[in-house]
């Protein structure tokens, strides 16, 4: 366990102060100082470079604190359907993810101009390390604060689709007082609630089976003329027919959009990957870049090599000739 | 719920309790809480050697980094000033680290200070930095400062060594030196009881204190025995009342604490062993959970001879996150080598797997019915991509365990310590030999100088009565044949001598290795491992001294080799051996600290015999960690004198 012995430490301080002044040793800036002053922050020039990182982290943490105030609201996408409790319409969350977005990216673009500008200076190694780190941490920060906005947003999507799906299954009308309760929905929303809340809850058979004396009011209306039963029999053939296409169709589309939602997420997972490789990707071409570069240096020198030896082995032959010349020369001289 | 507070202070080892502290102090001694969208902060740590012994096998540099620390530097290193920083100090209370950091104070290096000692500082020492800091006029920057209380080194999570840094210090040649002074021996014996008392503050923990008579480890009992007891009586400002530790405190077992003397066993160090971990300690250089290794790279792949072998090091990490090391560390050598082929299977596999989804994709692209299989391999895809990170670690796993056990292995095949292994257990146990001792030392062979010598020192140390001197004078012209400095065995003479005098020499309990049957190993030729030649020996369990007299202590059985051994207990206000109403229950928890230096053989041991207890808990600690090398090296010097 660790003990505190940080008040220990201030005593002491003031036992040595107290001894230094019985002694009268002149203690640097402490000595003629009150106690105000001996415990008065020393004026310490603040760097440039941390005063920003700060004013960059708190930026972000405003970002998140507005996310997370307004996340409730925002997510409850069946809100405006409950007029009274609902308290954001869709434009407003437009409005939220686009202010979000833009606020974003300028954080990120802080961060990138710090990143720049820290290096820019010319400063020692630890402190070169200490700031890339620290902005590191930055980053972390943005990108934690970006992963709460887009999971809220994921939500958002993901209710709204949901919901889109259900209205599809609404008989016209409904569809159409539903249209008229989004521009004006105060009036509306009682009788909407009672209709609309037992319909997300039920199964897609109850409500065909509600749409079906609809149309049976239809066909009142179309027609003076009677209908033979075997015509309505018909009709109801054809129905049940139309209304199994309708349903498969709808179980198709329900499970192409599963899939969609699930290539979104893959593709989210894919482009986090891709941003992350980039870097290495760079460094990658860097690399053969300068691999390259050798490669043909080495070639230059090869070639170099290969005419040396060349040039070396012909100046060795006319040595040897001139060897051989010298020994006839000698032979026949000395006979 | 007190009981529930004291099953959960039980279930904390002691790794984690040091682990927790040292996030503690590197999040400004405040408690450390995990929010995902906490605002990040910075600072940069500054420690001494031993600040960096006890931090590195706790935490990753990654993890330090998850702490918010920017850089980490050594105290005795030139660091430049880096203004608007706070700075964490984690250093011993000595000298010369004080002086650097009244350097650090008036040089204005950071914003502000934390200070914390990894053990209490003195009075005197504060006053010094109180001055430097009232000359810098910094005292407001100082913002914290902390005595820690963590001057020891967790390794496993049941396991920990005093010090690494001047282990020479507290090393077994220090203590059993002829010519040692009483203040050396007070040195000595207050570093040890320093480190000890520091870890017992961490576990939050009074223990039962036993020792046997007459040794090095009276004295450091003797001693721990008092510090304990000067710290309980200040009940104001004891370090074990506090309500954040200690459930140990309440609880109704306290940890018996079993000080043990190198001495009573000699040939535990000296024995060629077995299991993974011991092996690895053995004969590679493992150092505070990091092994070195040298790879002379590839001898074949070098043009000719042309150059001389380059030789690559590596280092690797085992830590207890390794699932495979911690399963492992224990069990037989060979069947270690099993494992890694079966895990390098699996993970083959897995990586098939994967290459198949990805051919599936790309084939049935061109198709029409692409889309269907998209989607119907969407779900898999998913689950490949998530796991791919996972599986990226696990083949980092199998690789470092590859060439580690392959390390291992060359060292075996090299020097037959398979035979080596199975010899001096026979010897240990008193079977019968199939081969006589002078073959082995005389084949020139089997193993280098230093297995012969660990082997003839075995058979001194372990038979009844000494051979005679005609024979002991053969086996001494074998073993310089051999290339043997016989200064070890001048030292272990001397010892024999005084411990018979003392007592009868701890038998080794009766046990045997047999190498397994013919099926199994034609069972075993599938591996890749080529253990040809290497003999696949199966261990059965024994228990070896310090781990008998353990048993004895723990469950409070009878036994004349335990008796006599003293017992303190620092709560009751007077101590005295005889009048004290002595603890009869058996013990569910407790600490067996070696004095004059431990083994990874005597930890697998006490590991193995707890395992078949329930409820029960062991830590193993000792004064340093030596491999029978440097053990050797030690006895060699004192047999010098």
């Amino acid at each position: 366990m660790a003990v505190d012995i940080t008040l220990l430490f201030r005593a002491s301080v003031k036992t040595v102060k107290t001894r230094n002044k019985a002694l009268g040793v002149a203690v640097g800036g402490g000595v003629d100082g009150s106690r105000d002053e001996l415990f008065r922050r020393s004026p310490r020039p603040k760097g440039d470079f941390s005063s920003r990182a700060r004013e960059v982290i708190s930026h972000i943490g405003k970002l998140r604190d507005f996310l997370l105030e307004h996340r409730k609201d925002y997510i409850n996408a069946y809100s405006h359907t409950m007029s009274e409790y609902g308290r954001m319409t869709d434009t407003e969350r437009d409005q939220i993810d686009q202010d979000a977005q833009i606020f974003m990216r300028t954080c990120s673009e802080a961060i990138q101009q710090l990143r720049t500008e820290a290096h820019k200076e010319i400063h020692s190694q630890q402190v070169k390390e200490h700031r890339t780190a620290v902005l590191d941490f930055i980053e972390d920060y943005l990108k934690r604060v970006c992963k709460l906005y887009s999971e809220q947003r994921a939500i958002r999507v993901k209710r709204v689709v949901d919901k889109k799906r259900l209205s599809k299954l609404e008989p016209e009308p409904n569809t159409k007082t539903r249209e008229s309760t989004s521009s004006e929905k105060v009036s509306q929303s009682p009788s909407k609630d009672s209709e609309e809340n037992p319909a997300t809850e039920e199964r897609p058979e109850k409500i065909l089976a509600e749409t079906q004396p609809e149309l049976g009011t239809w066909g009142d209306g179309k027609g003076e003329d009677e209908l033979s039963p075997e015509e309505i029999q018909m009709f109801e053939q054809e129905n049940q027919r139309l209304i199994g296409e309708m349903n498969s169709l709808f179980d198709e589309v329900r499970q192409i959009e599963g899939r969609v939602v699930e290539i979104s997420r893959l593709q989210e997972i894919f482009t986090e990957k891709v941003l992350q490789q980039e870097a290495e990707i760079d460094s990658i071409h860097q690399l053969v870049v300068g691999a390259t570069e050798n490669i043909k240096e080495g070639n230059e020198d090869i070639r170099e090599a290969i005419k040396n030896n060349a040039g070396f082995r012909v100046w060795i032959l006319f040595f040897l000739v001139m060897c051989s010349f010298s020994l006839l020369f000698l032979d026949w001289y000395d006979s | 719920a007190a009981a529930a507070a004291a099953t959960a202070a039980a279930a904390a080892s002691i790794r984690e309790r040091q682990t927790v502290a040292l996030k503690r102090m590197l999040n400004f001694n405040v408690p450390h809480i995990k929010n995902s969208t906490g605002e990040p902060v910075w600072k940069v740590l500054i420690y001494d050697r031993f600040g960096q012994d006890i931090i590195s096998p706790l935490l990753s540099v990654k993890e330090l980094r998850d702490m918010g620390i920017t850089l980490h530097l050594l105290l005795h290193s030139d660091r430049d000033p880096i203004p608007d920083v706070p700075a964490v100090y984690f250093v011993m209370p000595t000298e010369e680290n004080i002086d650097r950091m009244c350097q650090d104070l008036r040089n204005q290096l950071y914003e502000s200070y934390y200070l914390n000692f990894i053990s209490a500082i003195s009075r005197s020492k504060l006053e010094d930095i109180a001055n430097a800091a009232l000359a810098a006029s910094a005292v407001t920057q100082v913002a914290k400062v902390f005595d820690q209380y963590l001057n020891f080194i967790t390794l496993e999570d049941d396991m920990f060594v005093l010090c690494n840094q001047n282990k020479e210090l507290v090393s077994y040649r220090a203590i059993n030196r002829p010519d040692i002074t009483d203040t050396e021996m007070e040195t000595v014996m207050d570093t040890i009881v320093d480190s000890l008392f520091c870890f017992f503050v961490t576990l939050g923990a009074v223990p039962i204190i036993r020792c046997s008579r007459g040794t090095a480890a009276e004295m450091v009992a003797v001693k721990l025995d008092k510090k304990l007891r000067e710290n309980l009586r200040d009940a104001r400002n004891s370090l074990f009342t506090g309500d954040t530790l200690g459930a140990g405190q309440f609880s109704f077992q306290r940890p018996l604490l079993v000080l043990v003397d190198r001495n009573i066993d000699l040939a535990t160090p000296l024995h060629h062993t077995w299991t993974y971990q011991a092996l690895v300690h053995d004969v590679l250089d493992f150092h505070l959970n990091r092994v070195n290794l040298e790879e002379s790279s590839g001898v074949e792949n070098s043009p000719a001879g042309a150059r001389p072998k380059r030789k690559n090091k590596k280092s690797y990490d085992l830590t207890p996150v390794d699932k495979f090391w911690q399963k492992h560390k224990g069990s037989p050598f060979p069947e270690v080598a099993e494992s890694v082929q079966q895990e390098l299977e699996s993970y083959r596999a897995q990586e098939d797997e994967v290459k198949r989804l990805k051919s599936i994709m790309g084939l049935e692209g061109e198709d029409e019915g692409a889309i269907s299989m998209l989607s119907d391999n969407t779900a898999k895809l998913t689950s490949a991509v998530s796991s791919l990170p996972e599986l990226l670690e696990k083949k980092r796993l199998i690789d470092l365990h590859t060439n580690v056990a392959t390390a291992v292995l060359e060292h075996i095949k090299a020097r037959k310590l398979d035979v080596y292994f199975e010899y001096e257990e026979k010897i240990m146990s008193k079977t019968t030999l199939d081969k006589s001792l002078l073959d082995i030392i005389s084949d020139p062979d089997a193993g280098t100088p230093e297995d012969k010598m660990r082997l003839f020192l075995i058979y001194y140390i372990s038979t009844q009565q000494a051979p005679s001197e005609a024979d002991l004078e053969q086996y001494k012209k074998a073993l310089t044949d051999a290339g043997c400095n016989l200064n070890p065995l001048q030292y272990i003479k001397q010892w024999k001598a005084f411990t018979k005098m003392a007592s009868a020499p701890a038998s080794y309990g009766s046990t045997t290795t047999k190498p397994m049957g013919l099926l199994s190993r034609v069972m075993n030729t599938g591996s890749q491992f080529v253990m040809e030649g290497v003999k696949n020996l199966v261990l059965k369990q024994q228990n070896l001294p310090v781990t008998r007299i353990l048993d004895n202590l723990m469950e409070m059985k009878s036994n004349p080799e335990t008796d006599d051994y003293r017992y303190f207990d620092p709560k009751m206000l007077r101590g005295n051996d005889s009048s004290v109403p002595r603890n009869k229950n058996p013990f569910q928890e407790a600490i067996v600290f070696v004095v004059g230096g431990g083994n990874y053989i005597e930890y697998q041991n006490l590991v193995d015999y707890i395992k078949g207890k329930q409820g029960k808990h062991i830590l193993y600690g000792c004064s340093e960690l030596f491999n029978a090398t440097q053990f050797i090296k030690q006895l060699s010097q004192l047999g010098q004198k």
